[in-house]
């Protein structure tokens, strides 16, 4: 049976020509299309988190000041808040990134211990902690990682915490939280009297207004409260915090920069490729080869690797996120959940690097003279 | 009366900003079916006459005619090449990583056919040329005479109306060498074909009807007729 020739076959047999030097370029690409998964998904999958925390709470508005890192309010303002018509509960909280251990770290939340928000946690085992009382509640994962059940001890910045609770979160921000009573919180992080932000759950939608109108109407009265707070949109504050903006930028800068040596390992083996079948491109020419079909050639070849690079990419960056995600350091704040969309974009842009590195060579290549293609040793 | 298939005329070619003369005013006309050999001492522009009238390398100055039509102007060189003209090379240049008959069907990819038919016609021809059972032997695994009877193939691919051979039997033995001719003129012979052979053995030139022996990048002497 006679071998059939495709353009695509062709191309492939041209990776195939130099194995080692196919295999390592797909290094490259596969580790920037990894890092890109791993570090833009997790970026993701943060705001995803933080949209989640409040939808799964009921939090219509989180209420601020301008900068959530040095966010300090003082804690009357929240029955101001309380009094307004649209609102129907205020949640006011403290949270921080706090070391527990060496090893883990947590965010750590004070709640009052009737707020709205404790009325979302699923409790696997164990009761909720009192107002007043050194006692906690962790997130199974959590307490998976600590090795801790309800009636054990936790230390949080010196101070003795007992457990009595251990809830199932629904967000990696829950999941591996630990909340204790607010004047707790406020006690070990010397903020008595001061809270971070206040949740607010707004009343029911009146018939015949948009959610988002009202949404809005809330925000314009609370701010109007006190000068210098901001209330925002829970949606709006999920997608539009420094911690999840922080994290973008660090997922993007980190990944580009290695999307970016991707791009030059396939740039520099398309380059060499070009040159070494220099009198092969004549002999194409010679036949009829437009230079367009050259050009289409070395694209096809270039794009090849960048989607062979992208489907490996995406298992690295998605086992990475796997692992980042039952990791102690790190269970806190990442997941696994990656979206499909972000899968696609990452193979799209695996196979645009490709295209983007392999433009050049593409373009040198056809416009090699064919004779003197032919002539060359 | 037609066109001839070829024509060239005031053909020159330099190269080096004009330093190196190739050819230095060149006129000849091919007429359809003809067989044609070009001979010459190395580095008489034999070749290079066969490059411009293949399509491969353009005039400094002069023009070459395709049935009339002036080439890269009128008509488009690629798709010259592709469609009007099968090239033959001493040096066979066959594609390493492609089997026989993918080497055969490299030449059809550009014309955007369909796959089955592609190799359906590579198959056929590479019977024709005796190799039906080495259609899936890389170059490293085929004798010189059968990679050039692969390149003979490749050439035909596209049906073209011209065949231009360089120094065909440059790499063959005697026996080869007989062989390869005898299918050469066996092709122009049965399709009618327009063969242009440059050669700097003797035998060949002579035994072609029409000789043209070029020296200097001029044409030194036209013999026409057996």
């Amino acid at each position: 049976m006679a071998s059939q020739l495709s353009f695509t076959g062709f191309a492939w047999k041209n990776l195939l020509r130099r194995r080692l030097r196919t295999l390592l370029t797909l290094c490259g690409i596969t580790m920037g299309i990894g890092a890109f998964v791993a570090l833009v998904g997790f970026s993701r999958s943060f705001e995803h988190a933080w949209l989640q925390l409040y939808q799964n709470a009921g939090t219509d508005i989180a209420v601020l000041q301008s900068s959530l890192f040095n966010s300090s309010l003082d804690e009357s303002l929240g029955p101001k808040i309380q009094a307004l018509p649209q609102v129907a509960a205020v949640a006011p909280l403290v949270f921080n990134l706090i070391d527990l251990t060496p090893d883990v770290n947590a965010l750590v939340y004070g709640w009052r211990a009737d707020s709205y928000e404790l009325d979302s946690l699923h409790f696997t085992s164990g009761t909720r902690f009192r107002a007043g009382q050194p006692e906690v509640v962790l997130g199974d994962l959590l307490a998976q990682n600590l090795n801790k059940k309800p009636g054990d001890t936790i230390t949080i910045l010196g101070e003795v915490f007992t457990i009595t609770g251990i809830f199932h979160g629904g967000t990696a921000l829950e999941t591996g939280a630990v909340i204790m009573p607010l004047d707790q919180m406020q006690n070990i992080s010397s903020r008595e009297g001061k809270v971070t932000a206040f949740h607010v759950r707004l009343r029911p939608t009146p018939a015949g207004e948009s959610y988002e109108k009202y949404v809005a109407q809330a925000q314009a009265k609370i701010e109007a409260l006190e000068p210098g707070i901001r209330a925002e949109a829970a949606a709006e504050r999920a997608s539009n915090n420094q911690i999840v903006d922080i994290a973008h930028a660090v997922a993007w800068g980190t990944s580009s920069i290695a999307l970016l040596i991707g791009i030059v390992g396939i740039a520099n083996t398309m380059a060499m490729s070009v040159f070494e079948r220099t009198r092969e491109i004549g002999v194409l020419r010679a036949l009829g080869w437009k230079g367009r079909h050259v050009i289409l050639l070395i694209l096809t070849e270039a794009a090849g690797l960048g989607m062979v690079g992208g489907l490996l990419g995406i298992v690295l960056g998605w086992g990475a996120l796997r692992i980042l995600a039952i990791m102690p350091q790190t269970a806190s704040v990442v997941s696994t959940a990656v979206s499909p969309v972000h899968l696609v974009e990452s193979l799209f842009i695996a196979i645009g690097s490709g295209l983007v590195a392999g433009a050049y060579p593409a373009w040198r290549g056809a416009r090699l003279s064919p004779v003197e293609a032919l002539r060359y040793e | 009366m037609s066109s001839p298939i070829l024509e060239v005329r005031g053909l020159e070619k330099s190269y080096d900003e004009g330093h190196v003369a190739a050819l230095r005013g060149v006129d000849v006309s091919i007429e359809a079916g003809e067989y044609v050999t070009v001979s010459g001492p190395s580095g008489s522009g034999k070749s290079t006459l066969l490059h411009m009238l293949g399509g491969l390398d353009t005039p400094s100055k002069g023009e070459v005619l395709f049935r009339g039509s002036p080439l890269g102007t009128a008509v488009n060189l690629d798709s010259f090449r592709s469609r009007q003209v099968g090239f033959i090379f001493q040096a066979f240049h066959l594609l390493p990583t492609l089997r026989a008959v993918e080497n055969v069907q490299v030449a059809m990819l550009a014309l955007n056919g369909r796959a089955n038919h592609r190799v359906e016609r590579a198959t056929a021809l590479l019977e024709e040329m005796g190799l039906k059972d080495r259609m899936n032997h890389y170059p490293n695994e085929l004798s010189a005479g059968e990679r050039q009877r692969v390149a003979i193939a490749r050439a035909l691919a596209n049906d073209p109306a011209i065949l231009l051979a360089d120094e065909p039997t440059g790499n063959l033995d005697s026996v080869n060498t007989g062989h390869i001719m005898d299918i050469l003129r066996g092709i122009r012979e049965q399709r009618g074909m327009t063969l242009v052979i440059v050669t700097h053995e003797n035998d060949i030139a002579l035994s072609a009807p029409r000789h043209i022996r070029i020296r200097d990048g001029r044409i030194e002497h036209e013999r026409t007729g057996a």
